[in-house]
């Protein structure tokens, strides 16, 4: 399990190394010049040299880069340019809502996910189980931000049952802080768990061949009861496995659906921050959604070997080879 | 997107079947997949509307006939109606139709060169070397599309370069890992052994027997990445991120649109189920492939 744990944190290490190296030169493609992407063509060189000395720029691009990153490390990660306010308190204010949407969507895709999935699997030879494949075939076609539109224009435009957008904390009225979150979430659980549905539907296909399966039903059970008793807990593996595979589309999705929803978030705030080409902002935050993506990767890694010890067995030797 | 990896690591590598072309060419008389005859019926479809666009619209793209503005679907005239400015909503998703196409067939095609060519190498490089490389590709996996997009979009501005460049960076290493397993696996086969004692080098087996037995995933794995590339190249643009006006986009039209839902909703309604209906139509052609040269497969998932 040591071991685990140790090769877990060491390749988490080198991938946000690796990454934040990514997202600091994707950001310096534009021949390195910050200064004029900020300032625009128009600005004298005596401000862009003003600009270049107080960010930074002027030093050599290694420098900048362990400059920030030492930054990063200690919580400081400079101001933003144009709004004044400082960059790592505005994304610590901003983690909760988008881990939030993030995680409710998760729960709840997986859970649809397993209902369906396992009734699709009973129901493999008649219509229903088609219908469930023809509904996920749509479900993964639908793009999250253009159903989060369609539900807008009926629940809040035509219905007014809910909020069109923004978003209320939780901690101040938990009733309308989850109205506001109800569309946002649904609009990125339901693609998802057409994405999910696929996979328990396979997984519990397979279950239902196994001798386990076979001997409930000889004591009596009906294969949907055993499928629901016993088949469950052994689908839900690769769906654990599938679910670790979406995590960086799902928080992309959050990305898009925060500004469906003008949710608060780090997807808006990213949004806003590319549209003024803050360059300081945007490094930071794609780098924090990185570390969100990376970190819950590590923690289901982690998850998954304590599920199953099998998978740890066979996992950690695949890694050797 | 949640919707984009899902079809990437569809199939786990261990269960990939790698007779695909053997056992495919020899039962002439095998059953064509209904997923694949309505799949390339649609791709065909949205692929010629693409195309005539470029030729022919009822329309000119961006004359404006204020007069005529919010003209509901179905007006005389105007088919799919009329936007806000009375811009004809018909000419300007056919036109969609050839931005969508050109971002994803250039963004797929250029990553599935350099990312086979990666997946081949590392198939048949030594463990360490192979390790390093799956480390990277873990990391191109890891960065969604839509984030890199918005980080070069910082640096490049907004279009449909930074758009096809980011979906690029997520696709390359994944057709460099969609490639790797199989092609380990064939690399493990006795026919290579005997190429290796026969006297050919690493590349010659590389290139002339492992390429040509994994190439049907490697075109199952492209219609699929079409579809992932239409959703992202549509976010984007929705973003304010991809095209810009005057290029026509389905993501801007339903971006525009916003505003006007509660007094407009076809507006929004119209380009959302052409996404829809062009993303089924390609993901029903992978499908249909898969089944299709894959047959055992697809009797397995059929008849259990």
């Amino acid at each position: 399990m040591i071991r685990v744990l140790v090769r877990a944190i060491g390749s988490l290490v080198v991938s946000a190394t690796m990454g934040s190296i990514v997202v600091f030169l994707l950001l310096r493609m534009l021949k390195g010049d910050v200064a004029t992407v900020i300032l625009g063509q128009t600005a004298t060189r005596e401000a862009l040299d003003a600009l270049r000395n107080e960010m930074g720029l002027d030093a050599p691009l290694v420098q900048q880069y362990f400059d920030w990153i030492s930054g990063v490390l200690r919580g400081d990660m400079g101001t933003s340019y144009a709004a004044e306010f400082d960059i790592a308190h505005e994304i610590w204010g901003r983690v909760p809502l988008t881990f939030i949407l993030a995680f409710a969507s998760l729960a709840v895709s997986a859970l649809v996910a397993l209902i369906l999935g396992t009734f699709s699997a009973i129901h493999v030879k008649d219509w229903r189980g088609t219908w469930v494949d023809i509904l996920s075939q749509i479900g993964i076609a639908i793009p999250s931000f253009w159903l989060g539109l369609l539900m807008v224009t009926l629940f809040a435009v035509k219905l007014g049952w809910l909020p069109a957008g923004g978003y209320v904390p939780l901690t101040e009225d938990l009733g309308a802080g989850l109205k506001s979150l109800v569309m946002p979430v649904l609009a990125l659980a339901i693609p998802l768990s057409a994405v999910l549905v696929r996979y328990v539907r396979s997984g519990m296909l397979e279950v239902l061949d196994e001798d386990f399966i076979r001997t409930a039903q000889a004591k009596g059970l009906t294969l949907r009861r055993a499928a629901w008793r016993h088949g469950i807990r052994n689908a839900s593996i690769p769906l654990v496995t599938v679910t670790i595979l979406q995590l960086g589309s799902l928080l992309a999705g959050a990305v898009v659906i925060e500004n469906v929803f003008t949710l608060p978030g780090l997807g808006r705030m990213l949004v806003v921050a590319v549209g003024g080409r803050e360059v300081l902002s945007v490094q930071s935050l794609a780098l924090v959604l990185m570390l969100m993506i990376l970190t819950l990767n590590f923690l289901m890694d982690i998850a998954y070997g304590l599920l199953d010890p099998r998978i740890r067995e066979r996992r950690g030797s695949a890694s050797i080879t | 997107m949640t919707d984009q990896t899902r079809a990437l690591e569809e199939r786990p590598p261990d269960s990939v079947d790698l007779d695909l072309w053997e056992s495919g060419s020899n039962t002439p008389s095998r059953r064509v997949p209904p997923q694949l005859v309505i799949g390339a019926s649609i791709t065909a479809l949205f692929v010629g509307i693409g195309v005539l666009s470029i030729f022919w619209t009822p329309y000119d793209l961006d004359i404006v006939d204020v007069p005529n503005q919010f003209l509901r679907p179905g007006s005389e005239g105007h088919l799919l109606g009329t936007d806000k400015l009375g811009r004809d909503m018909t000419s300007q998703i056919m036109a969609g139709a050839r931005n969508s196409l050109l971002v994803s067939v250039v963004s797929t095609v250029a990553s599935l060169v350099p990312g086979v060519l990666i997946g081949l190498v590392a198939a048949g490089a030594s463990p360490f070397w192979r390790s390093i490389i799956i480390r990277m590709t873990d990391i191109g996996v890891a960065l969604p599309g839509i984030l890199v997009a918005l980080v070069l979009a910082t640096s490049l501005g907004p279009g449909n370069t930074t758009a096809i460049i980011a979906i690029m960076f997520w696709f390359i290493p994944t057709a460099a890992r969609v490639t790797m397993a199989p092609a380990r696996q064939i690399l493990s086969r006795d026919f290579v052994e005997a190429a290796r004692a026969y006297g050919r080098s690493r590349k010659f087996i590389l290139f002339r027997h492992v390429l040509p037995n994994i190439g049907p995933l490697i075109i199952v794995q492209a219609s699929v990445m079409f579809a992932i590339a239409i959703l992202i190249e549509a976010a984007l643009s929705y973003l304010g991120i991809g095209a810009q006006r005057p290029t026509p986009s389905w993501g801007r039209l339903l971006k525009e649109a916003q505003p006007l839902i509660g007094q407009a909703p076809y507006l929004m309604v119209i380009p959302g189920v052409t996404i829809m209906l062009a993303v089924i139509g390609f993901n029903l052609l992978g499908d249909g492939l898969r089944t299709y040269l894959d047959p055992q497969q697809s009797a397995k998932g059929g008849g259990a």
